[in-house]
């Protein structure tokens, strides 16, 4: 009896303790760092993905017409060379292997900035949903970094010169909009380089060059 | 009569009275001990959740976490289906001279872009939110790693001749924004959580000529010595980098029609 009791109250701590396990390790699983985050935060944090999930369904379906050419020119036996082609000159100007054009907006920048705010004034134009993007006459690939002391600014080995222009295509209006708008990175800029000076124009048509690199990876073999 | 025992008596009977403690006794002892440990670790954890499920912030929380599972399988599928394009356009094509060429040059164009994952050598630097207790007056967001932190490691590993980059899975490419949303980072609009992985690949030695580089070296002074941003280097035997799962669609800029499709021109457009 007194054994049986025992038992039972094993098996009863033994249930608890379980329990508490799966609570605690699904309540760290769950934190993420989402927690922290404030409301206003996990708006914009929900818009984000919500944009960026639209992007992809609509890339989903554009791929899936490539597929079901490819399937259609392949089941009649035809070589697909128009296929490949046309493939082709979408991921070089994609890339950046290849010129392109369209409108967008010009930057010119004037006076002292250092590496770091042109950086970041890069990254807000890719934010902004630029295309392609330009320093000077040189294509801005992922690997093209700007470096150097302000008064002596880098882009590989070339200088940038002052003034220097950074280029980028997409919607001018959505562009311009997000550079100069309140608390963007104009505004930013302004504020930690004020000796600087940034006047954004949209334009009409741009054109913007291919990369003079051929960015096929040298040490990195492709997974197959 | 007790002289028999005393000198033998006292680590044979403290063992023999361990003995005869029932083994189930010591079992729940012991799992009493950790029921403890848990209880309070999941009192000290309960705190800032426990402020969110009764506010506006819960459903976002869902919200967030349901649409970045949606995003990952939409990048899945998408993997998928490109797959599947350059199974079918590498099939078959032996024969034809002119579509052998376009295809090769269709792969390493993919590959120059990031469109297909990468292996070999390179380095995983690691960036963690600081474990110091923050100053009363200082900003506790300084204390966590920010975008700018990844964004600055990604730039001096691509200074440092890295030829492919992911973070926490994210391929970096052309079109790739780093961005702060609170004291998190998106990366390619995926919400990433801490610790931040950021791989690379590259020459043998890359990780010697990252930790030679002065921005590096500063940035590694700044946040981590000043703010105790934690910075781990590996340099695992084989670097893996995932394909970039996101869109290539142009809807702005368009191949200039002065070179031939995919001519790869080389003299740069006035």
């Amino acid at each position: 009896m007194n054994k049986r009791r025992n038992q039972l109250s094993l098996a009863i701590v033994a249930f608890l303790l379980g329990g508490l396990i799966v609570v605690q390790l699904r309540s760290q699983e769950a934190g993420n760092g989402l927690d922290q985050l404030t409301p206003t935060e996990l708006t914009v944090l929900v818009g984000n993905l919500n944009t960026r999930n639209d992007q992809l369904r609509a890339e989903i379906a554009t791929t899936q017409a490539e597929l079901s050419a490819l399937q259609a020119s392949d089941a009649r036996g035809d070589t697909s060379v128009g296929q490949l082609q046309s493939d082709l000159a979408k991921v070089r100007a994609w890339t950046g292997l290849d010129p392109v054009n369209g409108p967008g907006v010009r930057i010119t920048v004037t006076g002292g900035i250092d590496a770091p705010s042109v950086q970041a004034l890069v990254n807000e134009l890719r934010n902004a949903g630029a295309e392609a993007i330009a320093v000077n006459d040189l294509r801005v690939e992922p690997n093209s970094v700007v470096n150097g002391p302000a008064g002596g600014l880098l882009i590989g080995s070339t200088a940038l010169g002052d003034p220097f222009q950074v280029s980028a295509i997409g919607n001018p209006e959505t562009l311009t909009g997000s550079l100069t708008r309140a608390g963007g990175i104009v505004a930013q800029l302004a504020a930690t380089a004020p000796s600087a000076q940034l006047i954004v124009t949209p334009i009409d048509m741009l054109l913007l060059p291919a990369t003079t690199e051929d960015l096929v990876p040298a040490h990195g073999r492709p997974q197959l | 009569m007790t002289t028999a025992q005393p000198p033998i008596s006292g680590p044979i009977s403290a063992r023999s009275r361990l003995g005869r403690i029932p083994s189930w006794q010591i079992t729940l002892g012991i799992a009493l001990f950790v029921l403890g440990l848990v209880v309070v670790a999941q009192f000290q954890s309960d705190g800032p959740r426990a402020q969110y499920a009764s506010d506006e912030r819960g459903p976002l929380v869902q919200t967030a976490i349901t649409l970045q599972s949606q995003q990952d399988a939409l990048k899945a599928q998408i993997l998928d289906l490109r797959t599947q394009i350059t199974d079918l356009e590498t099939k078959g094509q032996g024969s034809v001279a002119t579509a052998t060429d376009l295809g090769q040059r269709l792969q390493d164009a993919r590959l120059a872009a990031g469109l297909i994952g990468l292996q070999g050598p390179g380095v995983v630097i690691q960036l963690r939110d600081s474990d110091q207790t923050v100053p009363p007056g200082d900003n506790p967001n300084d204390y966590l790693v920010s975008a700018d932190d990844v964004r600055t490691v990604v730039e001096q590993l691509w200074l440092s001749g890295a030829e492919g980059v992911a973070v926490n899975g994210e391929r970096i490419t052309t079109g790739t924004a780093i961005l702060d949303i609170g004291g998190t980072v998106l990366v390619n609009s995926a919400y990433l959580a801490p610790p931040y992985q950021i791989s690379a690949i590259g020459p043998p030695d890359l990780l010697d000529r990252l930790t030679a580089a002065v921005g590096f070296r500063t940035f590694a002074e700044n946040r981590a010595q000043a703010f105790g941003i934690q910075v781990d280097y590996a340099e695992p035997a084989d670097v893996s980098l995932p394909a970039y799962a996101g869109t290539i669609t142009l809807r702005y800029a368009q191949p200039d029609p002065s070179v031939a499709p995919g001519g790869g021109a080389s003299s740069p457009a006035p």
